[in-house]
């Protein structure tokens, strides 16, 4: 076998371990969702697209989460890591409505005020995403000392 | 800095489960409470207003207190008035615990604009009902909803008939009106009603009184005598009906023409 054909199995390999781990993270990742959607199916029966939003949600969701784990290792991750982080923000803050969720049954208007939750959510998705830059310094910090001049 | 990454990693995914679990559970926790608004009483208060009593159950078998429960009633007129606001506040209710209470609302029927309207013809009131509370304590969730409620009125088409004469004595006769109407307010009708009877040149020439008690949904019929001078009277004229109740007093009289 020559060494050229080595560093390709190496690859593979490489390739198909982060594969299996971004599997095994996403099935995790819709169990979580699907054990969850059980206790929130009444809120579905009541609040018309609220099912396709949170679908839309884990979907792209996972999507990022499945691409970050297949760049891990390049500074490619920490960017998708990153965008991850702000993905939650910006739809928390867009299917929220702000924090101010309303809907109309029947004759009823129903108002949830959530923005203590978005706010909270906030903090902790900007806290992944100062994690996500944290370790793209890290990251580029290592490479360069591993870089022999 | 590996170390600090790892624990903001560790700090966030702990609150992210945290939220989550807290959220999903504070909401379906909440299919569990049993809210329960049984018929409204309706009577009047002591100081003779108009009373309508709503008892609520709350049944929290849910998995968290429920703070700040919130049930606000306002009744508008048809042109948008407020007539009353009430509003009945229980600030915890435990979980596992069952909390009644009643909300009161009362309406003075001396505030009612245009009065005669409400007293003498049946109508729609407009009902705004909030019902707010935190779930868990934490999340505010509030409902509100619009609702019509028919207002009967007491006096609903009140007349007095034909007046018929009757007892001549040389100076004077005796003329009698017949009294009729409808109690349809919910509230039984007790009080007074004064006639002044003029006649064609607007000379008072008779007047009288009488006592009425109307139970709820009924109607009444009544007779009213009147002393009448020989020499006043006219073919035609008019009545002038003042009404007193404890609920409300008439200050405009009710002219109604006879011939």
């Amino acid at each position: 076998m020559t060494e050229e054909n080595k560093d390709l199995n190496k690859r593979l390999q490489k390739f198909t371990r982060k594969a299996l781990k971004a599997t095994i993270k996403g099935v995790f990742f819709y169990g979580i969702y699907f054990v969850l959607s059980m206790f929130l199916a009444p809120v579905s029966e009541i609040v018309l697209g609220f099912q396709q939003m949170i679908e839309v949600f884990v979907m792209v969701y996972i999507f990022l989460m499945i691409i970050g784990e297949l760049t891990a290792g390049t500074i490619v991750h920490h960017f998708f890591s990153g965008a991850k982080a702000l993905f939650v923000i910006l739809y928390l803050i867009f299917a929220l409505n702000g924090g101010i969720v309303g809907i109309t049954v029947q004759n009823v208007n129903l108002i949830v005020d959530l923005r203590l939750f978005l706010v909270v959510a906030m903090l902790l998705g900007l806290l992944g995403f100062a994690k996500s830059v944290l370790q793209a310094i890290n990251f580029l910090n290592e490479k360069a000392e591993h870089v022999h001049f | 800095m590996k170390i600090p990454i790892r624990m903001i990693s560790i700090t966030t995914t702990f609150f992210w489960i945290f939220l989550i679990v807290f959220l999903v559970s504070a909401v379906y926790s909440f299919r569990d409470v049993r809210f329960g608004f049984e018929e409204p009483q309706i009577g009047l208060t002591s100081d003779n207003k108009i009373l309508f009593s709503l008892p609520i159950t709350i049944d929290n078998k849910g998995y968290y207190n429920i703070g700040s429960f919130n049930v606000t009633t306002e009744i508008l007129d048809h042109e948008g008035f407020m007539i009353t606001r009430a509003s009945t506040f229980i600030p915890v209710i435990e979980k596992s615990r069952q909390v009644m209470a009643t909300h009161n609302v009362t309406i003075d029927a001396n505030d009612l604009q245009n009065s005669q309207d409400y007293l003498f013809n049946d109508t729609e009131l407009e009902v705004r009902e909030t019902v707010s509370i935190k779930l868990a304590e934490v999340i505010p969730v509030q409902a509100s909803t619009n609702l019509s409620m028919p207002w009967g009125a007491p006096l609903y088409n009140f007349t007095l008939g034909e007046i018929e004469y009757a007892g001549f004595n040389g100076t004077h006769m005796t003329a009698t009106v017949l009294i009729s109407f409808e109690n349809h307010a919910s509230f039984d009708l007790t009080g007074n009603i004064q006639i002044q009877m003029y006649n064609g040149t607007d000379i008072q020439v008779s007047e009288g009184q009488t006592t009425i008690e109307t139970p709820q949904n009924t109607p009444y019929y009544g007779r009213m005598e009147l002393n009448v001078p020989i020499v006043g009277a006219t073919e035609s004229g008019y009545f002038e009906v003042y009404f007193s109740f404890p609920s409300f007093t008439l200050e405009e009289p009710l002219v109604i023409p006879y011939d």
